[in-house]
């Protein structure tokens, strides 16, 4: 074009359009859902063993067929609940009358391709409805991201503290190098803490890494244990269901809370979707979950999320992923944890299934740093968007499980973290942490306000340390040594819970006095208006009280 | 299911290839392919049979993924030319006096497999893994398959000075050192812009895999 | 599926009855059948403190600060013990989830196997690693040395797949 019309050139200039978008691509599964190639349901049941599902015979089932049919589905009602009309299933899960038990039972006998029927039925409110009613546990929760671009253990330190400070019940790091694992651990272990008693923790690393590092009490739960919808992903992962279910076995056996993660898009960009639509393989996904006897799972797209945002349907598809997971039983960390769009708009846009519904972690996670040193790549929000999604939530009156805090007071819990971190370092022997870098992590930005530290010494350091053994009850006594008996005695009752094991049920989180608040004793019974949880009390009255409302005493 | 022929696969690459450079996306966003000159930009590879356990711990291998230097468009994501970055690699490993032996692996197209049989074969016991797409990693042989000693995971943010870095880290670990990582951009928007693309990437490469083929030497000339 | 069940429950009773058994039947008196139930007995720590010991026999309460500084209190004995998982199986039973009590009763077993046999095991379990044989006789070993049965017969399982799937060891 020789001219261009004036408001396409604006248009062009917007946010959106620096976006990949692509065109389904349906023969190699660059589809959100209902690919041509998506197995039609079918199941049949000889002597209680599942010998066809989907239309593949148990004599040619790869090894996710097989797990599936073996350990997620419960043959015993397979038959009679694959005869109820996929669109007879899809409106029990709007229906206010019917239970979420009622739900969870039928679920319990359907394959994956008659789950993505279900899904392919409803809208994307619907959707919505679905996971206000099907969400494990009754209470609402959140989950946060520390990390930073240099792996400064004294600023994640910090931002963990604030984390815990603004109300998130878990808090997840990675690394940028990966030597720096154990430190970043120890980081969040102590900060958090510091910012809320009964904060969870843990490091998203290498299978067996991490396993190590929980077993040692330097995380208090596990997350990235991936899982994949098809068998040579799985492979190229390298895993099985069998080696991921003998991992969640492993956890559970050191009484650790774990939970797999997995995600729409993963398989095709990993280039063995063999046809199959994101959605059909991620629901294959949820149910080796389910088979292992894993009580959650992070899902909502995750690492991947920018394949299925990038065709069309792909953000309902993402919805239905989580809302699979809460019609199978389980704990959902519903994603929104990567940066996947340019424009604001689309990112909030994105969120509104989750935040609206509610479900047990809206974000898995919400970076609490900077995007620039968020090290998942970026998380959907990050820490410059805390007022915004604050006022959202005052806006429509939603629990989006923060509440609203004052600079006096996050500056005091940064301070605390990064002066337990440097007391910490010097009694388990470890590099030196200077008052310079205490007082830079107090105020900081993000890792551009670090002095930085010699990544030679730390990295062998926090080497050496995993040589040397050293445990989370370590951590005890050098908190209590080093003159942080309370931030002490928070890290010994996050150890004894792996003493009852009450932690490792079905979405399981802790509140600052350490009562485990799971969908045991807090299961979802939302059944209509006037049910399930409201923001209501002493909460809503926290959640209004965001520090730029002005009150008549001010003017 | 039914089987795609080669045909129909290039067909719809090349049209969903050429949808996404047209699609109306902003200038930052086209790929600096064919705008910008490189001093190499061109290179033959040749088989030389199959790669055994290499035996000098001076080498550090550079093991490529099956469609790296003669394939598709021979550029990364970003439109580097495969043999600018292969040289820098290669550079940056005789920098540091030790020699660079170039693989192909062939069973795998994932990166950290591929890096994973490299460090296997190497004198060294490291290697460098390298994508078509751009994606690299520094892998060791005692690690498992998806550890590795450093890793490159956003591809249209590395440059030619960080390749060359990474082969000269490359060649100090398998020097017995613990060099400062490779600095690395992190930019947060790479995946909006560049996943779904980079997952079209993958699977054309995926297309050149042969299970059953061992890893070969390779010898390079650039042009 | 079933069939497995049965023989698994059967199995967890001798088990039970083995590795001293009274501890498990003669605590006070418990609703349906004698197991454990979501709604009475959960959280363990808070209605039944009297169920939750630690490896050493030591209650919840036991573990205090000052032992843990003093030395007194270690790592080690801040462990869930068989016994803890197999009460948290029967709440999640239930609670109607017996996937999850399935995972902890593998679990339970495998608190007997030292931290670094583990993580080997989960390494061989992994794609190519391991030939049959070798997954075979980790299951041997699970059975025999540490009495693990349910999890044995899951490594059994995960060979005659990998076999069938082409997903064992190759010779390069």
């Amino acid at each position: 074009m020789a001219k261009r019309q004036k408001r396409f050139e604006v248009l062009d200039a917007r946010e959106v359009n620096q976006d990949g978008f692509v065109t389904e691509w349906a023969e190699v599964g660059l589809i959100a859902m209902a690919s041509p190639s998506d197995p039609k349901p079918s199941v049949r049941v000889q002597n209680g063993v599942i010998v066809e599902m989907d239309g593949v015979k148990r004599e040619d089932f790869d090894f996710n067929d097989q797990f599936i049919a073996d350990h997620a589905i419960d043959a015993s009602v397979s038959e009679q609940m694959m005869a109820i009309p996929t669109i007879e299933i899809a409106r029990k899960l709007v229906d206010i009358n019917v239970s979420r038990t009622e739900v969870a039972k039928i679920f319990s006998g359907l394959t994956a391709a008659k789950i993505a029927g279900v899904m392919d039925s409803l809208n994307i409110v619907e959707m919505a409805m679905g996971i206000q009613k099907m969400r494990a546990r009754r209470t609402i929760g959140n989950q946060a991201h520390a990390t930073n671009l240099q792996d400064n253990p004294v600023l994640m330190a910090a931002d963990s503290a604030e984390a815990g400070f603004y109300g998130f019940s878990e808090i997840e790091t990675t690394v940028a190098v990966f030597n720096y694992g154990p430190f970043n651990a120890l980081a969040l272990l102590v900060g958090g803490q510091v910012g809320r008693p009964g904060i969870l923790s843990q490091d998203a690393l290498e299978e067996s890494i991490e396993l190590e590092l929980g077993m040692r009490g330097l995380t208090a739960y596990a997350e990235t244990v991936s899982v994949y919808g098809t068998e040579q992903v799985f492979v190229d992962g390298d895993d099985t269901p069998w080696s991921k279910a003998f991992l969640a076995g492993s956890y559970a056996s050191r009484g650790i809370k774990m939970r797999f993660t997995s995600g729409t898009g993963s398989e095709v960009q990993m280039a063995y979707a063999n046809g199959m639509s994101m959605l059909y393989l991620e629901i294959r996904c949820v149910m080796i979950t389910k088979g292992a006897g894993v009580q959650g799972l992070q899902n909502g797209s995750i690492s991947c999320i920018a394949v299925p945002a990038g065709v069309p349907g792909g953000i309902r598809a993402v919805l239905a992923e989580n809302l699979v997971t809460t019609c199978l039983d389980l704990e959902v960390a519903s994603g929104n944890d990567q940066t996947f769009s340019h424009s604001p708009i689309r990112r909030t846009a994105r969120m509104m299934g989750q935040f609206l519904a509610g479900t047990d972690f809206i974000f898995s996670g919400y970076s609490a740093v900077p995007n620039y040193d968020n090290m998942f790549a970026g998380s959907n929000f990050d820490c410059t968007d805390y007022d915004d999604y604050l006022v959202l939530q005052r806006d429509l009156k939603i629990d989006g499980g923060l509440r609203p805090v004052s600079e006096e007071d996050v500056i005091k819990v940064r301070n605390k973290a990064a002066k337990a971190m440097q007391a910490v370092f010097q009694q388990l022997g470890l590099p030196r942490i200077t008052d310079e870098e205490v007082e830079a992590a107090t105020y900081a930005f993000g890792s551009e306000d670090m002095p930085s530290r010699d990544k030679v010494q730390d990295t062998k350091a926090a080497q050496e340390m995993m040589k040397r053994g050293v445990t989370g009850v370590d951590v005890v006594v050098a908190l209590a040594k080093g003159g942080f008996k309370d931030v002490a005695q928070s890290v010994l009752d996050l150890q004894k819970q792996r003493v009852s094991g009450d932690y490792l049920h079905t979405s399981a989180i802790l509140d600052q006095n350490f009562n485990v608040i799971s969908a045991v004793n807090d299961l979802n019974d939302y059944q209509g208006p006037g049910t399930g949880y409201r923001l209501e009390g002493e909460r809503w009255k926290e959640v209004q009280n965001i520090r730029t409302a002005i009150t008549p005493e001010d003017i | 299911m039914a089987q795609i022929s080669e045909a129909m696969v290039r067909d719809a690459v090349a049209e969903i290839l050429r949808k996404m450079g047209d699609g109306g996306s902003a200038p930052a966003a086209s790929s600096p392919a064919g705008e910008q000159s490189y001093s190499t930009s061109d290179m033959e590879l040749r088989e030389t049979g199959e790669a055994k356990p290499g035996t000098s711990r001076d080498e550090v291998i550079i093991a490529i993924a099956p469609a790296f230097g003669d394939q598709l468009k021979r550029r990364t994501i970003i439109g580097v030319p495969h043999a600018a970055v292969l040289r820098e690699i290669m550079a940056g490993i005789e920098e540091e006096g030790m020699k660079a032996r170039l693989i192909r692996v062939w069973h795998t197209s994932d990166v950290a497999f591929v890096g994973k049989r490299g460090a296997e074969l190497s004198g060294s016991g490291v290697s460098v893994a390298i994508q078509s797409r751009g994606t690299c990693l520094i892998h060791q042989k005692d690690l498992s398959p998806l550890q590795n000693l450093e890793l490159f995971p956003q591809a249209p943010v590395i440059t030619l000075e960080t390749y060359r870095n990474i082969g000269r880290n490359a060649a100090r670990y398998a020097k017995g050192d613990s060099p400062e990582p490779v600095a690395q951009l992190n930019d947060q928007m790479a995946r909006p812009k560049y996943q779904a693309i980079a997952a079209v990437f993958h699977i054309r490469e995926t297309e050149f895999m042969d299970k059953s083929r061992r890893p070969v030497d390779l010898e390079v000339r650039f042009k | 599926m079933a069939q497995q069940d049965l023989i698994n429950s059967i199995v967890r009773e001798v088990m039970a009855e083995i590795n001293g058994g009274e501890k498990t039947v003669s605590v006070g008196s418990r609703p349906s059948g004698g197991k454990l139930n979501h709604k009475s007995d959960y959280p363990l720590a808070k209605k039944r403190p009297d169920l939750v010991k630690t490896p050493s026999g030591r209650t919840l309460d036991d573990i205090t600060l000052d032992r843990v500084v003093s030395g007194e209190i270690k790592a080690e004995d801040i462990r869930i013990t068989a016994e803890a998982l197999e009460y948290q199986a029967q709440i999640a039973e239930s609670a109607d989830r017996p996937q999850l009590a399935r995972n902890m009763r593998r679990a339970a077993e495998l608190t007997k196997v030292p931290d670094v046999r583990i993580l080997e095991i989960y390494n061989a379990l992994r794609p190519n690693r391991s030939s049959k044989e070798e997954l075979m006789a980790i299951a041997d070993e699970l059975q025999n040395k540490y009495s693990a049965c349910v999890t044995a017969d899951f490594v059994r399982e995960a060979a005659t797949v990998y076999e069938k799937r082409d997903v064992l060891k190759k010779d390069w």
